[in-house]
């Protein structure tokens, strides 16, 4: 076999690697949003989930879902930002260092249903902050806190060491040098990094059964005082988020149109999670042509 | 080699008036781990000139070079002995602030390394950190600088523009102006246009000539053409070594040691 036909099968087992993947993803994809799109209406986004009757909504889930993501990110990107800066620039060579980076490591390949029991045990029973909003985004903040150290680290890592020098030899500190030249640079891949990490989190749903519960109070979005027992910023109340509520309906749900609540869910789900990747990534340009200077 | 002396004959000892000492280097020792990368090295290096060293790949002249600003403190496994006395001071001791000693020691790397920002800010924000906040001296400075370079015609137009949008010959310009813009007293350029193209090496090297009227100049090159024609003083390092140092038409016309004549008739390297 010569090294032309050898380079012909390469390509195309890449090619068809590749076509899999992208039609495993468009029929899922596909399937989703062909079976939910229907359920979906102005009436299910805004109305309460119901219990026993047709006809419920997702207001409250949908709600509970972006409240618990943006305590974890913000729980979780200035910590893990940090981390991961601390350990591409600062960490020297050593024992300690590679300690802590297995322990990223073993944290990121947690199963999420462990540290759902570990949140449980923890911040549920331990801290007594029950099934709460609260509990929920500090067991994501477990399972979210390696993804963001790791794409710190790799972000930062994968500049060129010429930027660093170039800011050091002009006489600039090593902190000046990574805040004002390193983190602008690397924010791109960062900020990439967190997207993702914020979609799996926005569908996570083991880690919350036991952390976030399977219920929600009567919320009344005319309330903003985050004291009262059902205001939607309430930390202290149980939150059951849209993922959470897919399979709670799908177990253990009692009332007749589980199948249109469900799928309407799920296709809300996705396009919540894709409508909040192009955002971001628009953003994410926005952001970084400021910090470097238009083309 | 005939080329070569021709090119510097009309460039004796004569016509040069030496200037004072502004680095002692003494007895220079730099270590990676247990590789003994820079030996015993000793020399001057004088102000307001232009002093070129040259040698082979892995001679130790770009390891040499960045201990003179304490760049090698990056290399966790580097380690130096000996002084290299600047301003009654030894730039070696640990308890130097290397800010300081960088601010009036500039370095420029051999691949260009604008920041990813505006070409502006390329400039100002080192200034910023050094303490100008006065927006009329930063806009000043950065338009004395880019004209010093010039760059200014090429550029005035964009500076709010990406640095990284300039092509490799302007981007060196800039990394020139930018440190000149800290008003440095010596200027360290670590190969500065093996990155290049003839045409912007050759704008580097008038751009240099031009700098040792106000700075003292020390040029890393692996060219031994473009040391001969700018260099007043040239150094040649050899496996870590300082084989031989002196006025750069000595060095180029009547090496004292064999491998010196060697490497400058291109025998090896």
């Amino acid at each position: 076999m010569n090294s032309k036909v050898t380079n012909r099968i390469a390509l195309s087992l890449i090619v068809l690697c590749a076509g899999i993947m992208a039609a495993i993803l468009l029929a899922l994809l596909g399937y989703i949003l062909v079976n939910g799109v229907t359920s979906i209406s102005w009436r299910f986004l805004t109305s309460e989930s119901s219990t026993f009757l047709a006809g419920g909504g997702i207001k409250d889930q949908l709600w509970n879902s972006f409240y618990v993501l943006f305590l974890t990110m913000l729980l979780t990107v200035p910590i893990g930002v940090c981390g991961g800066i601390y350990l591409a620039e600062y960490a020297k060579p050593g024992k300690l260092t590679s300690f802590i980076r297995s322990c990223v490591e073993v944290l990121a390949s947690l199963p999420s249903i462990v540290v759902g029991m570990f949140g449980m045990l923890l911040f549920v029973n331990y801290f007594q902050f029950r099934y709460s909003v609260l509990s929920g985004a500090l067991a994501l903040t477990v399972f979210n806190l390696p993804v963001i150290v790791r794409v710190t680290e790799d972000g930062f890592r994968a500049l060129s060491r010429h930027q660093k020098e170039g800011g050091l030899a002009l006489g600039m500190t090593h902190w000046h040098t990574i805040k004002k030249i390193l983190l602008p640079a690397a924010f791109p891949s960062i900020l990439t990094g967190v997207i993702l990490s914020a979609g799996r989190v926005f569908g996570e749903s083991a880690a919350l059964l036991f952390t976030a519960g399977l219920s929600t109070p009567n919320l009344d979005f005319a309330n903003w005082n985050p004291a009262s027992p059902n205001s939607p910023l309430n930390m202290f109340r149980s939150a059951e988020t849209l993922s959470v509520h897919i399979w709670a309906v799908n177990t253990n749900g009692i009332i007749p149109d589980v199948q249109t609540v469900a799928n309407g869910s799920a296709a809300v789900l996705v396009i919540c999670v894709l409508l909040f990747n192009l955002l971001a990534r628009g953003v994410g340009k926005w952001i970084h042509q400021k910090l470097s200077g238009k083309a | 080699m005939i080329q070569l002396e021709t090119k510097v004959a009309n460039f004796t000892k004569k016509d040069i008036t030496e200037k004072p000492v502004q680095i002692h280097v003494d007895k220079v020792n730099i270590y990676y781990g247990t590789n003994h990368a820079v030996k015993d090295i000793s020399m001057p290096i004088h102000e307001k000139s232009i002093t070129a060293l040259i040698g082979p790949s892995g001679c130790g002249k770009s390891t040499f070079i960045r201990t003179i600003n304490r760049m090698n403190d990056l290399i966790p496994s580097a380690r130096c002995e000996g002084t290299i006395e600047y301003k009654g001071a030894n730039i070696l001791n640990p308890k130097i602030d290397v800010v300081q000693l960088r601010k009036a020691i500039g370095m420029v790397f051999q691949q260009p390394n604008p920041f990813p920002k505006s070409i502006r800010e390329n400039i100002q924000l080192p200034l910023k950190f050094a303490g100008v906040r006065n927006k009329k001296e930063l806009q000043e400075i950065t338009e004395d600088c880019l004209k010093y370079v010039g760059l200014w015609d090429e550029v005035k137009d964009r500076l709010d523009r990406s640095a990284t949008g300039l092509s490799g010959g302007q981007q060196q310009r800039l990394c020139i102006a930018r440190a000149l813009a800290l008003k440095p007293q010596v200027i360290l350029l670590d190969e500065p246009t093996s990155a290049l193209d003839p045409v912007s090496s050759s704008k580097i090297e008038e751009l240099l000539l031009q700098l040792k009227e106000d700075y003292t100049v020390v040029i890393v090159t692996h060219n031994m053409q473009q040391a001969a024609r700018i260099a007043d003083y040239t150094a040649f390092f050899y496996q870590g070594e300082l084989v031989e140092f002196g006025f750069t038409s000595d060095l180029f016309n009547h090496p004292e040691k064999k491998s010196t004549a060697d490497y400058i008739s291109g025998r090896f390297g």
